[in-house]
């Protein structure tokens, strides 16, 4: 049959042809819209309303579950949340000697206080953070420094443990990929971290990491002699973000590892035997075809993961609280805290935006999009 | 030369071995923790230090309980819950699979006007972190008025159709154009390829998001809790814990919640067992040609 097509094309004119074409491909077309129509579909129901509504909501002062009279108030949401403001603070002088005053207690140095300094209007600007730079101290401020810092908080978590996943997972995948024995058992078991429930998860880590021995690190650290008094992982602010990162990056490897296994797989084992023929090591082989053959089923695991990640909310909101915010839990406490709809909308455009960025540059630089 | 008893080859199979234990400690330890846990009484969980098997505070001698396990059997909200999850996740994961194969078909393999913008779009819908929609999720679902189970079935779409399209349109475009011309040469219509040729080839990779999605949309917490709210009978196992009052715990049943997670994961590391025995009979690596 085929080839009764080729000879009866091949006689026929071009301009025939390309009319056969362009219809070909007007039927590819009404099959890709019929393919796309039970996905449109299911975005339609489920997805329109809710997200038009949080675009809408984000520019009003609506209250959560109230009565309340809801007005539109423009950009305030976004400017209460985004504004920042960087200034120099000046050291104090000691009126007596003209110098520059120094703390007794501490030794160092005396600075304004960065309340005196930072703008009042139109609303007051507080403290996010400190930082020295060519000798000069700076203050940043924020008019909302809570967000400020759940901003940055989920940015580094996310950067750092998608890293860190993608190395780990990328590791297991081809340890895994490898012939052995119990192979099929290591699978199913290098999935249990993603399988346990998160919520659960998360208590269990603050249960691990409690600040007593009754936790199983403190425990294991005395024991080994490796600390003097327990840690409190989880109040003390220098080990609350490693440690959310530690949770995260045990949960969610497997993810990463299952994804790159999936890839690893479907490649074609022919080019790897040609490649022994032509000599090529096992490292070259690596850099030369596996990576590059694995690189759109990395794409799609970095991009969900990466989504994921900035919007990370159960293990803060179980472990921290208030301790210390990710986006979607200062989101939450916003929302259900404060009962502020409008403000919590904004920040979840917000968050829509920053993941619209990173999506963006990953499918970018991966090139993940193009029609080939 | 036999390279099987090389000296060199023999380091190597020991470095891998170490290499796979410790990946099993890594990724097991937490787990067999909470295992640990949920065979304490709740002064044995209070013990300092804390021990690494469930020991008698006294004579400190091996003594598990199984209080824990008998008391989250017992309790019929957990068993419900169970039902309900796994209904729940499996109509999710079927749902998310269909709809997002076909999709990624159209996206991977055909051409057509549209075809970023829809990529996007499909994408753009998981942007949003779970707590912004919920309020207006819980509008359509109320205008809509589908009972509890199907509503979650539906409100999970937000989180498992996106990745299933995307996962399967990048494995889909892996595969050669070469493939669906000849099947297209021999008379095959564009879905009898997409069924005959594209699915079985992607087999790996379909189970794996299969089984990533059927996980995320069991492990759900927030919109099940909010969902559920006004029928409990349909509350899924996550609800379910969270909603335990402590039966044999005075404080906080901590015990228990360890035991229910525990009962939990056991039937997922099953599926995995079974399911994972198809991703290597799905592999007929042979037939792709690059």
């Amino acid at each position: 049959m085929g080839s009764n097509n080729d000879s009866s094309t091949n006689k026929k004119k071009a301009s025939s042809r390309k009319a056969k074409l362009s219809n070909l491909a007007k039927r590819e077309e009404r099959l890709a819209l019929k393919l796309l129509l039970p996905a449109l579909l299911i975005i339609a129901l489920i997805a329109f309303y809710p997200l038009a509504q949080v675009f809408y909501t984000s520019f009003t002062d609506r209250v959560f579950a109230s009565g309340q009279e809801t007005n539109f108030i423009g950009f305030d949401n976004y400017s209460r949340l985004l504004s920042v403001h960087v200034t120099t603070l000046d050291p104090v002088l000691d009126e007596a000697t003209g110098e520059i005053m120094i703390d007794p207690d501490t030794g160092k140095e005396v600075y304004e206080r960065p309340i005196d300094v930072l703008p009042r209007e139109p609303s007051r600007f507080r403290e996010v953070n400190q930082f020295d730079l060519f000798g000069n101290r700076y203050v940043i401020g924020a008019t909302d420094p809570s967000f400020i810092k759940s901003v940055s908080n989920t940015v580094v978590f996310t950067v750092v443990s998608v890293f860190l996943e993608l190395v780990l997972g990328l590791a297991i995948a081809l340890v895994v990929n490898s012939k052995f024995r119990f192979r099929g058992s290591m699978r199913a078991a290098m999935l249990v971290p993603w399988a346990v429930i998160t919520v659960v998860s998360a208590r269990m880590w603050e249960w691990m990491l409690a600040s007593s021995r009754v936790g199983m690190f403190n425990a294991l650290f005395d024991r080994l002699g490796l600390i003097e008094s327990p840690i409190a992982f989880l109040a003390a602010g220098s080990y609350q973000l490693p440690a959310m990162i530690a949770v995260d990056v045990w949960k969610t490897t497997p993810f990463m590892a299952l994804l790159l296994l999936a890839g690893l797989q479907t490649m074609p084992e022919d080019i790897f035997e040609a490649a022994e023929i032509d000599g090529a090591g096992k490292i070259r082989q690596f850099v030369t075809i596996t990576l590059p053959l694995l690189k759109p089923a990395m794409a799609v695991a970095l991009i969900f993961r990466t989504l994921d990640a900035l919007r990370v909310f159960d293990i803060f909101q179980v472990m921290l609280g208030q301790a210390q915010y990710s986006m979607a839990s200062y989101n939450y406490f916003q929302l259900i805290g404060n009962r502020a709809m409008g403000l919590a909308s904004a920040i979840g455009v917000i968050i829509f935006i920053l993941i619209f960025g990173f999506a963006i540059a990953y499918i970018k630089m991966l090139g993940v999009d193009k029609n080939e | 030369m036999n390279k099987r008893s090389s000296p060199f080859n023999l380091i190597k199979r020991i470095a891998f071995n170490f290499m796979i234990i410790f990946i099993l400690v890594y990724l097991l330890f937490p787990f067999y923790w909470a295992v640990n846990s949920s065979l304490k009484t709740e002064s044995q969980l209070f013990m300092t230090p804390a021990t690494a098997l469930p020991r008698d505070p006294v004579t400190l001698e091996f003594s598990p309980t199984f209080q824990n396990y008998s008391a989250v059997l017992q309790d019929g909200q957990f068993l419900r819950g169970l039902a309900n999850s796994t209904i729940v996740a499996t109509s999710t994961t079927a749902l998310a699979l269909v709809a997002g194969s076909f999709a990624a078909f159209a996206l991977g393999k055909l051409r057509f006007r549209g075809r970023k913008p829809a990529l996007y779009l499909i994408l753009a819908m998981t942007m949003f972190p779970q707590v912004t929609v919920l309020t207006g999720l819980y509008a359509v679902i109320t205008a809509l008025g589908f009972p509890a189970r199907i509503s979650l079935i539906f409100a999970y779409m937000i989180f498992t159709l996106p990745f299933t399209t995307w996962v399967l349109t990048a494995f889909f475009k892996e595969l050669p154009d070469a493939l669906m011309e000849s099947a297209q040469v021999d008379g095959a219509t564009p879905f009898q390829t997409f069924r005959s040729i594209l699915l079985p080839l992607t087999a790996p990779a379909l189970v794996t998001t299969g089984l990533l999605a059927f996980i995320a949309a069991w492990n759900e917490y927030l919109f099940a809790l909010t969902f559920t709210s006004i029928d409990p009978s349909a509350r899924t196992v996550p609800v379910a814990i969270a909603y335990f009052a402590g039966a044999v715990a005075r404080q906080e049943p901590f015990g228990e919640i360890m035991a229910a997670a525990s009962l939990v994961t056991v039937p997922l590391v099953v599926l995995v067992l079974i399911f994972q025995r198809r991703i290597v009979a799905g592999l007929t690596a042979g037939a792709v040609k690059g």
